[in-house]
């Protein structure tokens, strides 16, 4: 990795990261997290900051498609890796089942656990398509929601690993489309 | 909340990463998953002048089947990577399942074995599985390596035999012939919580005796501890209830926890007991998981 | 829901549903700003200490700090979101009173720079000795927190209603029980933050507050500025819960560093920083005494209470009134006193937490009731429905009810849990529990006294008709009131919610509004939005009137058509008209505002607890309790809410949800606890443990058919009322899992555990 001094004799290292299939090349301090990259270098402010030590996954992004609490992640170390944020979950302003879901089951209030809170459900529903409730629950077990119970989260991915959107027992409701 | 200033390394073999560490001197430290090293960074606990990251040293992530040595596990295992392993769900599943419980999933991602291992931290939860399952270590330093049983790495709470400039490479399990073993673990929550108490164990079961069994605890001394008590008290007894009950309490009479945030050194106590039963009876009942 | 709303009454998704699910909704951590500088705060390390000297010479020499400020280049005015005890100051100046007092702050080119700044400021102290233990800080001889609050005394409440003694003597049989609640904390997701940008003499304040207004109010008065040169914005907010209600520290460092510097500076606490300044729920005493009657009919009540509230006042005080006066709403009896003292000690201050004052007392009473049911052989459920208040009643202090459905919903929850199947019938370590609650839909007072509406709001319809913008004050903090209030305005004025904008929550471009607490929006915002919106319509209908040739009052809209109720094929659309009417009479605009009816009694006191409705609520729950460990197991809950007309179902059903996880959490999990010095043991979210998805069980939350008079459509709240019955519920279903109970919160299970090993040795 290349590295500079600066006058402090503080090293700098050139790290290249894709992220959401952007190439970002960015020089950082050796002591930058990835939450930070992504936030203060990558203006992705998606990924949020909830108590910076992995307790809460509230950072959460999928490193090379798993997910992993960003705070714990130091930027160099995501050099030469594949990052997916929030903002990368969209497809061109198309929203993803999940995103849909979310917002049509009313899992969102806050807002704040919502952008790990999917890509911890994405990332599950990749790799099981038709995963049990307890799988489910499993999966977000890392995402602390102090708003919802959980309960509109869960039905919500359940919901698309059954193959729908919306809520089943509330008529054709003006839903979100994507 | 930021972390302290250091220089970063990403040597390409583990021979080039034992030789800086050597080169950097006590101040630089190993990063492999980060999960701890960085907490323990980032609250002021730590603050290396360098860390040696091992993220390049791929082989190091294996986890097979070596003929002589057993199952090995390379210590850049992912704590996901033993959940989800082939090789260990079908030798050793109680392995899985210690892993599954450990943390949430982001963090099991990123911590590593070696990392759980060589940290030293008596509520590990990967140890006492491990030792119970008489696990052997390799140990790498710049002037040569040495391979000891895990149970010999824990000196003390978050000490470790680890020379300055050692790396924990590897942990092989050798066949030890047992029939079962199982790991508990009780935590105040279900996601994310720190064991109160734990308790592994292994049992070779012959002809309706337990022929030999291996009896560990963890958050229940300075270190992971064996319990020579109910070890002893247990071989060539039949396994029935009140045989696990007594080496639940033996293994009891063997823990020396504290009191902490998480419970009292009475509460701990009784939980070793507790555990050391009800993993018994599991390992006894349903081999390794 | 009734046929007779178009718009309310359905699930309609969230306005902000798709910013929050793509990344692209801005909290106040996100924003960015030319030239912006980051800010932070020292605080103490001594849980009480004088202030011998501060130098922060070396962090001023410290490259990449631009100001370091303390109390000597602020204000010294003290203040408090509570003006009957102003008691703080924005830094200490003569002692630091807890673990994380205030002392000085910097700002810098960076986060890291501001760690090294604080590192280099030397504060001198001379350490004193501490109040900690909050049930000996009145003791003669303990160490005073403030010299002005003699025995650390901050609160004194006696409350007398009708003649208790009597009462008590006249009963059958009487019970004394004592509980000790815990210190709790919100623990919302998102940290506090803020951003203070100074423009010529003007301050804005970007921060994460449930109270634009108080907020633009305090730091007006703190700076002796008008109302007018603050501006106060709530972005996207990441849960309050009341611990972002007042100000913090934050906004007031920040203005002035921001006002040194020239230029704008972001504060935040950190996870750690958020348990010292978030001024989290009491820990108290109770001790609860009751009279009944043989068949278990309450004739009057005692409680008596000691609350822990930390080293300052902060919202307390009201907190200390609701404790005691919304214990008598639920059940019908005559007689009560209450009496209370709110000591200070040396540990954070202590403020509102979901359900202000009222979860813990409830959680005592409800767990007093079971154990009067027990010694009366009753069933618990029967005892409730007994003492169940009905509508149209008034309580002991006053406090007028109008909708309540509590027997319905008692009755309900009977039904889905199957309680009468299952009460007593249960396998060994299973336990099944209920409790009431009940929760203003709004506080009948503003924290400070104004004569100014508690909400107001402006409906304006843009220019072709083809969207209408409500301007509110109140912030939506994550429950979801934007989308609620563009319901109600849609369906005040006829118009469709896919139609509506909204801005909010800013106190330069909104008409005030007093903020999210004391569950106050649906009503009292809902109540100043149906106004604006029916005069919207009022409008549109007369122009509708010319244009048609028909009389206004032949006239409606709904969803968007304005028709005629006596001639079909009359109609004309919303839109339509709407654009007319800008173009002959300018902008289509309604007004509204909302001030509650003089409400309450006369005695000291008598406002808190106030409020135009209340909403009553039941919760079942079961639970599991491995006896050899003492872990409990949440295996179903049940909530049965009576909120008059329900605005929108998933939101509501999601605020039952939300309510019953935190007070789970708070029930046997949940506790700040704190080391030898005062300082926190578990300021982490490792350590203190909110539910997390495994932790949760089923929940069936359900609403029962009931009008409010005095709510807009009928409606009340449902947000904090859904913590009030969940301790008490958990507290009974463990209590009869085990045969035993633990007078104390949290549940944990190492408590579980002990009280059944002294019951098996106590019982041989």
């Amino acid at each position: 990795m290349e590295t500079l001094t600066d006058p402090q004799g503080v090293k700098r290292y050139l790290v290249t990261v894709t992220v959401n299939g952007d190439r970002h090349t960015a020089v950082v301090k050796a002591n930058l997290t990835l939450t930070n990259l992504l936030r203060d270098h990558l203006d992705l402010t998606g990924t949020k900051k909830g108590c910076e030590l992995g307790d809460c996954g509230s950072c959460t992004v999928l490193l090379d498609g798993k997910p992993v609490d960003s705070c714990l992640v130091l930027a160099v170390e995501a050099d030469g890796r594949e990052v997916t944020t929030i903002e990368g979950v969209a497809q061109g302003g198309r929203l993803d089942a999940l995103q849909e879901s979310f917002v049509n089951h009313a899992a969102v209030q806050c807002g704040y656990c919502t952008p790990g809170m999917i890509l911890s459900a994405k990332a599950l529903l990749t790799r099981n398509p038709h995963p049990t409730e307890a799988e489910i629950r499993g999966a977000i077990g890392g995402n602390l929601c102090r708003c919802t119970g959980y309960v509109h989260i869960v039905e919500a991915v359940r919901a698309v690993a059954e193959g729908r959107v919306a809520p089943e027992d509330e008529g054709p409701g003006p839903w979100i489309r994507r | 909340m930021v972390l302290p200033d250091f220089d970063y390394y990403a040597p390409a073999t583990l021979a080039e990463a034992c030789a800086l560490l050597a080169e950097l001197g006590p101040g630089a430290r190993v990063l492999a998953g980060g999960t701890d090293l960085l907490h323990q960074m980032k609250t002021g606990k730590r603050a290396p002048t360098a860390l040696v990251s091992l993220k390049r040293l791929a082989p190091l992530r294996e986890i097979r089947c070596e003929a002589g040595r057993g199952v090995v596990i390379g210590a850049l295992a992912t704590q996901n990577d033993l959940v989800d392993s082939p090789v260990l769900g079908a030798r050793y599943p109680s392995i899985c399942g210690a892993a599954h419980q450990m943390a949430s999933l982001q963090i099991r991602h990123l911590g590593t074995v070696g990392g759980n291992l060589a940290n030293g931290v008596p509520s590990a939860d990967l140890p006492p599985i491990l030792i119970a399952l008489g696990a052997r270590v390799r140990l790498v330093g710049a002037t040569g390596e040495r391979s000891l049983p895990l149970e010999a790495v824990f000196t003390g709470a978050a000490e470790t035999v680890l020379a300055p400039g050692e790396i924990l490479a590897e942990v092989a399990i050798p066949d030890g012939g047992w029939t079962g073993s199982r790991y508990l673990k009780f935590g105040l929550r279900r996601s994310g919580a720190l064991a109160v108490a734990g308790a592994a164990v292994a049992v070779r079961c012959e002809g309706g005796l337990i022929r030999e069994a291996r009896v560990v605890l963890s958050s229940c001394a300075p270190t992971v501890i064996r319990s020579p008590a109910a070890e002893a008290y247990l071989r060539d007894k039949p396994p029935n209830d009140e045989v696990l009950a007594e080496a639940g309490l033996r293994a009891e009479a063997d823990s020396r926890p504290r009191d902490s945030l998480r419970g009292s050194a009475e509460y701990r106590r009784h939980l070793a007991r507790v555990l050391t039963r009800r993993a018994l009876s599991r390992a006894i009942e349903e081999g390794h998981g | 829901m009734s046929a007779k709303h178009r718009v309310i009454g359905r699930s309609v998704p969230r306005l902000d549903g798709r910013e929050k699910v793509t990344g692209a909704a801005k909290y106040t951590g996100d924003l960015k700003f030319p030239n912006l500088l980051h800010g932070k705060i020292l605080t103490s390390p001594h849980p009480h200490a004088r202030i011998r000297a501060i130098d922060t010479s070396a962090a001023e020499r410290l490259p990449g700090v631009k100001a370091v400020i303390t109390h000597r280049d602020v204000p010294d005015l003290k203040y408090g979101i509570s003006p009957a005890r102003w008691d703080e100051n924005i830094f200490c100046i003569d002692k630091v009173r807890f673990v994380g007092d205030k002392v000085a702050a910097v700002a810098c080119l960076d986060e890291e720079t501001c760690y090294r700044a604080l590192s280099l400021i030397r504060v001198e102290y001379e350490p004193l000795p501490a109040a900690l233990d909050f049930l000996r800080a009145m003791d003669d001889g303990a160490p005073q927190v403030h010299e002005e609050y003699p025995r650390n005394v901050n609160t004194e409440i006696h409350q007398n209603f009708g003649d208790v003694d009597q009462a008590l003597a006249a009963a059958d049989h009487l019970r004394t029980d004592a509980f000790l609640g815990n210190r709790t904390y919100q623990a919302p997701i998102e940290p506090h933050s803020a951003i203070s940008v100074w423009e010529g003499g003007k301050l804005t304040v970007y921060s994460s507050t449930q109270s634009p207004h108080y907020f633009q109010y305090y730091i007006a008065r703190q700076f002796g500025l008008p109302l007018g040169s603050v501006r106060v914005i709530k972005p996207y907010l990441g849960g309050g819960f009341g611990g972002k209600l007042e100000p913090t520290g934050l906004e007031f460092a920040g203005a002035e560093l921001a006002r040194r510097t020239g230029r704008p500076v972001r504060m935040f606490y950190d996870r750690a920083e958020m348990f010292a300044h978030n001024r989290g729920r009491h820990a108290q005493y109770m001790e609860i005494t009751t009279g009944v009657t043989r068949e278990g009919k309450l004739l009057g009540a005692r409680a008596n209470f000691i609350m822990d509230g930390g080293a300052y006042t902060s919202l307390g005080i009201a907190t200390a009134y609701y404790a005691g006066a919304l214990l008598p709403l639920t059940y019908e009896f005559d007689h009560y006193r209450f009496d209370l003292y709110r000591v200070y000690t040396n540990l954070p201050a202590c403020g509102a937490q979901r359900g202000h004052g009222a979860p813990q007392p409830k959680y005592a009473f409800e767990s007093h009731l079971d154990n009067v049911a027990a010694d009366l052989g009753l069933d618990p459920l029967e005892l409730r429905l007994r003492n169940a208040r009905r509508p149209n009643t008034v309580t002991p202090n006053d406090f007028r009810v109008n909708s309540c459905e509590l027997r319905q919903c008692l009755e309900r929850a009977r039904e889905l849990s199957g309680w009468d199947r299952k009460k007593g019938r249960l396998p060994r370590g299973r336990g099944i529990g209920v409790a009431t609650g009940s929760f203003v839909s709004g506080a009948g007072y503003p924290i400070y006294r104004t004569d100014l509406p508690h909400s107001a709001v402006v409906l304006k319809v843009n220019e072709d008709g083809t969207s209408a913008t409500l301007y509110t004050g109140a912030p939506d903090i994550g429950q979801g009131s934007d989308t609620a209030l563009c319901q109600m305005a849609a369906e005040a004025m006829g118009y469709r919610y896919e139609q509506m904008k909204i801005v909010a929550a800013d106190t330069e471009t909104c008409p005030l509004d007093l903020g999210a607490y004391a569950s106050r929006l649906t009503l009292m915002t809902g109540t100043a939005v149906m106004r604006a919106g029916e005069e919207v319509k009022r409008q549109l209908l007369d122009l509708a009137s010319t244009l048609l040739h028909l009389p206004a009052d032949d006239l409606d809209c709904q969803e968007g058509v304005i028709f005629s109720r006596s001639r079909e094929g009359k109609a004309l659309t919303f839109e339509e008209v709407a654009r007319t009417h800008f173009v002959l009479k300018g902008p289509l605009v309604g007004k509204g505002a909302y001030t509650p009816p003089k409400l309450g009694g006369s005695f000291k006191g008598a406002p808190v607890g106030t409020s135009p409705a209340y909403s009553f609520g039941v919760q079942v729950s079961e639970v599991a309790i491995d006896e050899e460990t003492g872990e409990v197991r949440v295996v179903d809950v049940w909530d049965v809410h009576d909120c008059g007309t329900v605005i929108n179902p998933r939101l509501l059903h999601g605020q039952v949800h939300g309510a019953l996880a935190m007070g789970m959490g708070e029930s046997i999990w949940e506790q700040v606890v704190f080391d030898e010095h005062g300082k926190i043991r578990n300021p982490d979210l490792a350590n203190y443990r909110i539910p997390t998805a495994l932790d949760m069980p089923r929940i069936t939350s359900e609403v029962v058919e009931s009008h409010e008079p005095a709510g807009p459509w009928g409606a009340k709240e449902v947000g904090e009322g859904s913590t009030n019955p969940t301790m008490g519920c958990f507290s009974n279903a463990i209590f009869d899992a085990m045969g035993v109970r633990v007078n104390s919160l949290p549940l944990s299970y190492e408590k579980v555990w002990r009280a059944l090993k002294e019951k098996r040795e106590g019982g041989g």
